[in-house]
């Protein structure tokens, strides 16, 4: 029952980071999920460009990229109805990525409590012993079943079949 | 873009007092939407809201990859502006703490150089929504000067 349901997450939660808000913007893919375990593949792009000069991508992507990694894997520890908000994120810049290659990102939860989550994650191009940057994430767990993963998929779920416009009404409050 | 048209713009913005200028050069900074002014004390960098910037589509909230990317490119601008240097410096780490969540309307950030070394820069810097005194993050990153 429990990887039955995982089965059907899966593909929700790649929708869901694909498809919507800053992922959307971004345009990654996620290539593997499994429990506690997340990789993911990001295309060079000009418009995330940091430095107009070498064409080399800005950092603050490897942070998103990596944030999104991280926090996917710590999503799929989770048995129960909750949310994972950062709660602190460091990372080391080994060497800047090289422009018009891929960058390939991997996360791993490497320790999960009942209330934090401990996850390290890589970004490479070529050679993934030979990382561009390196991090880790610590998550929260906070269960609060109105804004739990499978209450936002859903609701996104239902966005994507009536092809409903989302944000526009959701700020302001 | 070549090394010196960078230069030539880097200076004609610091001329100006205008930090929008050397945001204006950095393609990331639009794709996120960042802006700064200088207020005649120090330099503030706004984000306002956007779709493409959201993370959680159900509260919403704003995504902290990009909480974290506008702090690391808030504090590379304050390099740029505030120090004299020619070239972008490169980010060596970047460590984030979030504490409070990220509502779906403009994010104000400030930097501060803690230290200016012959080779590194340690820069902090903080973001916060509607009041300065309730941060809802904060970063310290090194750069390695050009």
């Amino acid at each position: 029952m429990v990887n039955l349901k995982f089965a059907i997450f899966k593909p929700m939660l790649k929708l869901a980071m694909e498809r919507t808000g800053h992922g959307a913007a971004l345009g990654f893919e996620l290539t593997k999920i499994g429990r506690g375990e997340v990789e993911m593949t990001f295309p060079y792009k000009l418009e995330v460009v940091g430095n107009p000069v070498t064409g080399v991508i800005h950092g603050g992507v490897i942070v998103s990229l990596l944030d999104t990694c991280c926090g996917c894997a710590a999503i799929t520890t989770l048995t129960r109805s909750a949310v994972t908000p950062t709660m602190d994120l460091r990372l080391d810049y080994m060497h800047p990525a090289e422009p018009n290659k891929p960058i390939y990102v991997a996360a791993k939860v490497y320790r999960d409590t009942s209330n934090v989550v401990f996850c390290r994650g890589s970004a490479w191009q070529d050679d993934q012993e030979n990382p561009i940057a390196h991090c880790v994430a610590t998550f929260m767990k906070v269960e609060t079943p109105s804004i739990s993963f499978g209450n936002i998929v859903r609701r996104n779920f239902r966005r994507f079949i009536l092809g409903k416009k989302v944000y526009e009404q959701a700020g302001d409050k | 873009m070549i090394d010196q048209d960078l230069k030539l713009n880097l200076m004609s913005a610091r001329q100006q007092l205008s930090p929008q200028k050397i945001l204006d050069l950095i393609p990331y900074s639009s794709f996120i939407g960042a802006q700064a002014k200088f207020d005649g004390s120090e330099v503030i960098y706004w984000l306002d809201r956007r779709p493409s910037n959201i993370g959680n589509p159900s509260l919403p909230a704003i995504h902290g990859g990009v909480i974290g990317g506008f702090l690391e490119l808030s504090a590379s601008i304050e390099i740029l502006y505030s120090l004299d240097v020619a070239s972008i410096p490169k980010v060596v780490d970047f460590s984030l703490d979030y504490l409070r969540p990220g509502r779906y309307k403009t994010i104000y950030a400030a930097c501060t150089v803690l230290r200016q070394g012959k080779n590194l820069v340690n820069v902090a810097a903080t973001a916060w929504q509607d009041d300065a005194s309730e941060p809802i993050a904060t970063a310290r990153c090194h750069f390695l000067l050009p």
